[in-house]
């Protein structure tokens, strides 16, 4: 699994664990308004998903990870009307 | 009389019936339930309007009654006292009585004003026992409450009772390695989550703890309760769980929204699986067509073939879909057995708590309709014979109440019903001396008879160990008839018993039975078809594994002397000596038999027809089933076969 950080948009990829979070956290601090790129994601941790609920970055892309997708993500407000 | 009219109040009737006693059900264990209160008001209410259409006055007159005691404690001036809510049981079981008279005799008989006038009287004054009737506060925890509301919508859709579940993962969760979203996604059927901060709002992005989990996740799952435990067992303690009755639910929420369902004649949907099959067998005909355009223009048997592949699929997803209608959940199937319980309880003068689980399995309508009458019989049985007096009991240390218990689990292919009583179990040395008395068996066999095989004997025809003949078992039928019954179901029984213990008895039945798997088997030029559910194994041996015993043969399989039986033989023609020897395990009486075959052919799934014309008569074959190539096979019933 990696975080990286390019320009505004973070990428999340492959197996999110425990520890990814705190690099995305630095990552939206250093600059809110970054976006979130989970496509290349193909399984996101409670401590990811926590993060994203409780901060509610902008979000964009599909991870591979069925029921993040179907009932966590759609908590997660996708930023839209807030740019 | 409007017949329809009438057939129509026998299936809405028994279901307003059952859907009272649901909420009766919920009102026993919470008596300040608003939800089912209100609902067990409208199924009352609305029953009282059915019965007004029928020459049924003693029936409008009870439910009346019960409306009017329902409607005070809705109205909250008070609660309803365990006493009240057994007796508008009893009103209701005393109704669903009446409605099995009108559907037998078309009117009620002579005593039911009689009967109406005791319930209602009794009723009248409350007895001085009686609990102090003032308002209970509701069990149902706030958490569950909101959720409820919250949730009313996919509430109002559910199409079975749901479990609610709040799990509030410690702050330490992600230290431990915990994923509490990852075990939450393993909750099957999830018809609803939420996930709320722990602290009320989530932190602010430059406090927030990203290795402190802060999240309370509650949601509804279709899955049942015990099955929610055991995938949390690791973190029970932070875990809650309230069952939803999905209709009381439903009424508090509101919503308003009705299931479209369509009530459909069995006999059309017989029907429309027949004609399925028969299409099956035409599409069948294109293959030899194909092989004659090979020959003449490839294109063209190309063309045919692709055309051909399209029908076949859309036949196999036609003939998915009709097994789907078929299915129906065992629910309406049970819905008197409650009530039956507590009136052969009453008759013998036991005291039994009975419970029902798992009636929303869904199965094959057959096996739904072909089921009761044996399980019924079980019940009976363990009533009578299972469950002590209350005064024995006592004496045996137990709860003067015995405990019944149906559970009802699908597994694959298979319904699994389980019986279970505490009552005082089956001596198999008293099995085995009364099948002697009885000329079952002789005393030499009686001492070398295992217990389980001991215990199997109670199906045999003609025993019944009733020390005197009692008015609910005694009636002339024996355990025989429930093994009759399964038999015919093509299911299986086992059955397990401890002395003073109790004892279990296990129905496995076939879940779905518009096609059978069924395996062929050749003797010579001739083939035929056993249901694989009638085969507990095939092996082959080498013939000189055959021991002579007596007039027949014997093989040793898995340590154990199977008798060996030859189908040939047994179907009148001559003894095949093939090398080596087929052999078809199967089963009679529990015990392991083996019948030989030349060889075993494919392996088909194919719809069963009755036997008709003259094969109606041969008990040995249970129908004809029609092969892909169109050929019609004999599908033999091999308990009938070596009967």
């Amino acid at each position: 699994m990696s975080v990286r950080v390019v320009g505004e948009t973070i990428f999340v990829e492959g197996i999110a664990q425990v520890a990814d979070a705190e690099p995305i956290l630095s990552a939206l601090l250093e600059a809110p308004g970054r976006t979130v790129d989970i496509g290349g994601a193909t399984g996101l941790h409670s401590a990811t998903l926590q993060l994203f609920l409780a901060l509610r970055p902008r979000i964009v892309g599909t991870p591979g990870d069925s029921f993040a997708s179907r009932w966590v993500l759609p908590l997660v407000d996708t930023g839209e009307g807030q740019e | 009389m409007d017949d329809e009219l009438l057939e129509q109040f026998l299936i809405e009737g028994r279901d307003l019936v059952a859907d009272a006693q649901a909420q009766l059900r919920i009102l026993a264990l919470d008596s300040g339930n608003k939800a089912a209160i209100d609902a067990a008001f409208r199924a009352v209410h609305t029953l009282k309007g059915s019965v007004g259409i029928f020459p049924m006055t003693p029936a409008e007159r009870v439910l009346h009654f019960a409306e009017e005691v329902l409607d005070r404690s809705r109205k909250g001036t008070s609660a309803l006292a365990s006493a009240e809510i057994a007796r508008l049981v009893a009103m209701l079981d005393q109704t669903d009585r009446w409605i099995d008279e009108m559907e037998r005799a078309g009117a009620l008989n002579g005593s039911a004003k009689a009967v109406a006038d005791a319930l209602v009287e009794e009723n009248r004054s409350p007895a001085p026992d009686d609990e102090p009737t003032q308002s209970v506060p509701s069990t149902t925890p706030a958490w569950a409450a909101a959720l409820i509301e919250r949730e009313a919508g996919a509430i109002a859709q559910a199409q079975s009772a749901l479990t609610a579940f709040r799990y509030a993962p410690d702050r330490e969760a992600f230290f431990r390695g915990d994923d509490p979203l990852g075990l939450v996604a393993k909750i099957p059927d999830v018809t609803a989550l939420a996930i709320f901060p722990a602290e009320g709002t989530w932190p602010a992005a430059d406090e927030f703890d990203p290795f402190a989990c802060q999240m309370v996740i509650e949601g509804l799952s279709a899955a049942s309760l015990p099955d929610l435990q055991l995938l949390f067992r690791l973190v029970s303690d932070q875990l809650d769980l309230h069952p939803i009755d999905t209709i009381a639910a439903t009424v508090a929420g509101n919503t308003g929204e009705v299931a479209s369902v369509l009530r459909v004649d069995a006999a059309r949907i017989d029907r429309l699986a027949e004609g399925v099959g028969e299409l099956a067998i035409a599409a069948n005909a294109f293959a030899p067509i194909i092989a004659r355009a090979d020959a003449l223009d490839t294109e063209l048997a190309q063309a045919i073939r692709s055309a051909q592949a399209g029908l076949e699929r859309a036949v196999g997803s036609i003939q998915r879909a009709v097994s789907a209608v078929r299915l129906v959940p065992l629910g309406p199937t049970l819905r008197r057995l409650p009530r039956l319980v507590r009136e052969i309880a009453t008759e013998l003068g036991k005291a039994v708590d009975f419970t029902l689980t798992g009636e929303q399995a869904e199965v094959d309508k057959q096996i739904a309709d072909g089921l009761f009458e044996p399980l019924l019989h079980l019940v009976r049985n363990a009533l009578d014979h299972g469950i002590e007096a209350p005064e024995l009991r006592r004496a045996a240390n137990k709860a003067p109440a015995g405990k019944l218990d149906v559970a009802i689990v699908r597994q694959a292919d298979e319904v699994v019903i389980t019986l279970r009583d505490d009552g005082a179990g089956i001596d198999p040395d008293r099995i085995r001396s009364v099948a002697i008395a009885r000329g079952l068996l002789d005393s030499e066999a009686a001492t070398t008879l295992g217990d389980a095989a001991a215990l199997r004997l109670i199906f045999e025809p003609g025993f019944s160990t009733a020390e005197k003949v009692s008015g609910v078992s005694g009636r002339g039928v024996g355990m025989d008839a429930v093994q009759s019954a399964v038999d015919r179901l093509r299911g299986r029984i086992e059955i397990d018993s401890r002395l003073g213990e109790g004892t279990t008895f296990r129905l496995r039945l076939p879940a779905n039975a518009l096609t059978t798997r069924l395996l062929l088997v050749e003797i010579g030029p001739d083939r035929y078809a056993v249901p694989f559910d009638q085969i507990r194994e095939t092996v082959r041996v080498d013939s000189d594994r055959l021991v002579p015993v007596g007039t027949g043969w014997a093989c040793v399989l898995r340590d154990r002397t199977v008798p060996v039986l030859d189908l040939a033989t047994l179907l009148g023609g001559s003894n095949s000596a093939r090398l080596p020897a087929h052999l078809l395990v199967t089963a009679v009486s529990g015990e392991p038999v083996a019948v030989r075959v030349d060889r075993f052919g494919e392996r088909i799934d194919a719809m069963i027809r009755t036997p008709t014309g003259l094969l109606a008569n041969m008990p040995s074959v249970a129908g004809t089933a029609v092969t892909g190539d169109g050929g019609v096979l004999l599908v033999l019933d091999l308990a009938e076969v070596m009967g």
